[in-house]
């Protein structure tokens, strides 16, 4: 409890810095300008706007800070889409378009985004009250991991990746192999072997992170913009007056608190984030409160139950990745990759020796999140402009912040070819369902992963029994093993018995 | 039929990978049990199993795009290549100017409005990223060129060339 308190102490002094404060603001509020773009959703918002946060050259804590700002910005701003225009930024907001547009169709919009930002305050606060007390106590934990305790962690985050995220197990699993082939490009930091490189001087350092995050999360969100242009202009619902009430809170308050609890643990497992999170929220609250089949049609509850969890996940994600260097879901994975760039191994360490970095970015949050509840109830019918911003000129604009993102890092123009090629990879990848983050999670995990396989076996003289030579890995495979055969199973089984449930739904049906 | 020409070309790159893991990378001498070469090789392994998977119980059908579809992202992707291209021979300015107004009068604006759209962001952008937060953005060697015939300029390009 002392370090807890101590660490926020030490967090809050950096985070309230007149200048740490103004970049919160300036994030929060570029990051939900940028979420609420109808079709981005925050990882490509965080994509397109990490190399410019980097190239300002602001120190590490600030630059962090800032991208955490514009990642909670987006996630708030990710709803204004999904309610007002019925299409969701991201995975993780489809759930709010369940019960937010039909809310905002009967004319209730205003009521729905404010309940909504309620919601994501209190599952956000949650989670980041619940990160500052967790994170040190499993830091301190992570310390005694052994090499051969890491490979068999990130064995359990690619197996429990796999089997939680993306329709195909194999799909998923291919698409972490992408990223972890990728990160082998470059020269091998042990021996000095450029591995892949055929001689091209502007990859011999390894590709570099930037781009393959801008390329393809940015470019292949723009390629897919194109693709799905419509002619004319999607129909964005106004914004009222009407604004949340005390019995909308009243009657969601258990709702929220359910599903923030179940959005952070979720968000914790490494590898699933928010999208998960909140469809498993939405599905325990229809279940246990759903007894007058309103879901679906406009319920608060219905409502309250993704937003909260989705932020709450947010918070989450942030553990796995501050206490033990893996993130918990791909926007986190793009803050990992910030975080190196700055020279800086997230994992037990951090804590000890940039307790200013961790605990700043975990205030930050705090801070965020009520400057996220203030500038959202009044000025969200200024963010809901944004969804008007035709798509002719939307499109244009991402590839011109892109490019002036990855040409101010080094400034060589290699690197825009480079984002181009990977964007027009990651438009195949999506249109075969792969989903990308596996890939920038492989690539951010790369290098960790096969140090620590490498570490291991030298400890062991080549033995590759260290591998489960001990209670902790041991464990960490009996998990493994477990998130991936309890879907299996659970779907199975669930198929068993949707063959009786079907047949009586379609039977009720008019 | 989309899914098995993807797997079968990602396949034929993983084979080339694999291949160079097994015969190509090797350190001239190592103390360590597993070489530079061994993780490619774990991971080429997993990844050919994982793309025969596939190959075998494909289930992404059809591409589902439309052929003027395929037309307008191959054009998207032309005019990114070219504003690759040019962006440190004509400069920020310049090409972004050329890239907007041809970009958005392709997706469906109007002529006037794309020029105009394309003037904004080419001068705005230089302004709110170069001038304000100081990014580092190309000014073109065009221009740089037509300043050195004049004298007195020479020394201010030869600094912002560098």
């Amino acid at each position: 409890m002392e370090t807890v308190l101590s660490g926020l102490a030490t967090g809050f002094g950096v985070a309230l810095d007149p200048f740490n404060l103004f970049l919160v603001l300036v994030g929060c509020f570029a990051g939900t300008l940028i979420g609420a773009l109808p079709g981005l959703g925050p990882i490509n918002g965080v994509a397109i706007l990490l190399p410019i946060a980097y190239s300002l050259g602001f120190g590490p804590e600030s630059a962090l800070i800032l991208l955490a700002g514009i990642y909670y910005g987006a996630e708030y701003g990710g709803r204004i889409s999904s309610i007002l225009l019925n299409v969701p930024g991201d995975a993780g907001a489809v759930m709010t378009t369940l019960d937010g547009n039909p809310m905002a169709r009967s004319g209730n919009a205003g009521r729905a985004l404010s309940l909504s930002a309620v919601a994501s305050f209190v599952g956000g606060t949650f989670a980041v009250i619940l990160l500052s007390l967790f994170a040190p106590i499993l830091a301190a934990f992570a310390v005694t991991f052994s090499p051969a305790d890491y490979v068999a962690l990130m064995v359990f985050a690619f197996a429990s990746l796999a089997s939680l995220v993306g329709k195909s197990t194999v799909k998923t699993l291919l698409g972490a192999l992408i990223g972890l082939m990728l990160a082998t490009i470059g020269i091998d930091a042990n021996t000095g072997i450029p591995r892949y490189t055929f001689g091209v001087p502007d990859i011999l350092a390894g590709i570099d992170f930037l781009i393959v995050v801008v390329g393809l999360f940015g470019m292949a969100e723009l390629l897919t913009l194109v693709e799905q242009q419509v002619s004319g202009q999607l129909k964005s619902l106004p914004v009222d007056k009407s604004f949340v009430r005390w019995a909308d809170l009243a009657r969601t308050k258990w709702t929220i608190a359910r599903s923030s609890m179940i959005g952070f643990f979720i968000g914790i497992l490494p590898g699933t984030g928010a999208s998960v999170a909140s469809a498993v929220a939405y599905g325990t609250e229809k279940r246990i409160s759903d007894t007058e089949g309103t879901f679906g049609t406009g319920d608060v509850r219905g409502l309250a139950a993704p937003e909260a969890a989705n932020n709450a996940a947010a918070g989450g994600a942030m553990v796995p990745m501050l206490t033990l260097g893996i993130p918990g879901s791909g926007t986190t994975a793009i803050l990992l990759g910030a975080l190196l760039m700055f020279n800086i191994q997230p994992g037990p360490m951090m804590f000890s020796q940039r307790p200013e970095v961790a605990w700043g970015l975990i205030a930050s949050m705090y801070i965020g999140n009520v400057a996220l509840l203030v500038i959202n109830l009044p000025l969200v019918g200024l963010f809901a402009r944004m969804l008007t911003i035709p798509q002719k000129y939307l499109t244009p604009m991402i590839a011109i912040l892109a490019f002036i993102g990855i040409y101010t890092i080094v400034g060589n123009p290699f690197d825009l070819l480079m984002i181009t090629g990977l964007g027009v990879f990651g438009w195949f990848l999506r249109k075969m369902d792969f989903s990308l983050a596996p890939v920038i999670l492989g690539f951010v995990l790369g290098a960790l992963f096969e140090n620590n396989l490498r570490r291991a076996l030298s400890i062991s003289g080549g033995d590759w029994w260290i591998l489960v030579g001990n209670y902790k890995s041991i464990v960490l495979y009996l998990l493994a093993i477990l998130v991936v055969a309890l879907p299996i199973y659970l779907g199975r089984r669930a198929r068993r018995m949707e063959g009786d449930a079907v047949s009586a739904e379609d039977a009720h049906r008019p | 039929m989309a899914d098995r020409i993807f797997a079968g070309v990602l396949l034929l790159v993983t084979l080339a990978y694999s291949v160079i893991a097994f015969t190509t990378i090797k350190a001239p001498f190592q103390y360590d049990p597993l070489g530079p070469e061994s993780w490619p090789r774990i991971l080429s392994i997993v990844a050919i199993i994982c793309l025969l998977v596939i190959l075998w119980k494909p289930d992404t059908d059809k591409l589902d795009v439309a052929g003027q579809t395929w037309f307008r992202l191959a054009a998207t992707v032309v005019l990114l290549v070219a504003y690759s291209e040019l962006y440190e021979p004509l400069g920020f300015i310049l090409a972004t100017i050329l890239f907007g107004t041809v970009l958005s009068a392709m997706l469906g604006a109007s002529v006037l409005r794309a020029i105009i759209f394309g003037f904004a962001a080419g001068i705005g952008g230089y302004l709110l990223c170069a001038v304000l937060l100081d990014l580092n953005l190309p000014e073109g060697e065009i221009f740089e060129t037509l300043f050195e015939r004049a004298p007195a300029e020479q020394p201010a390009s030869a600094e912002g060339a560098s």
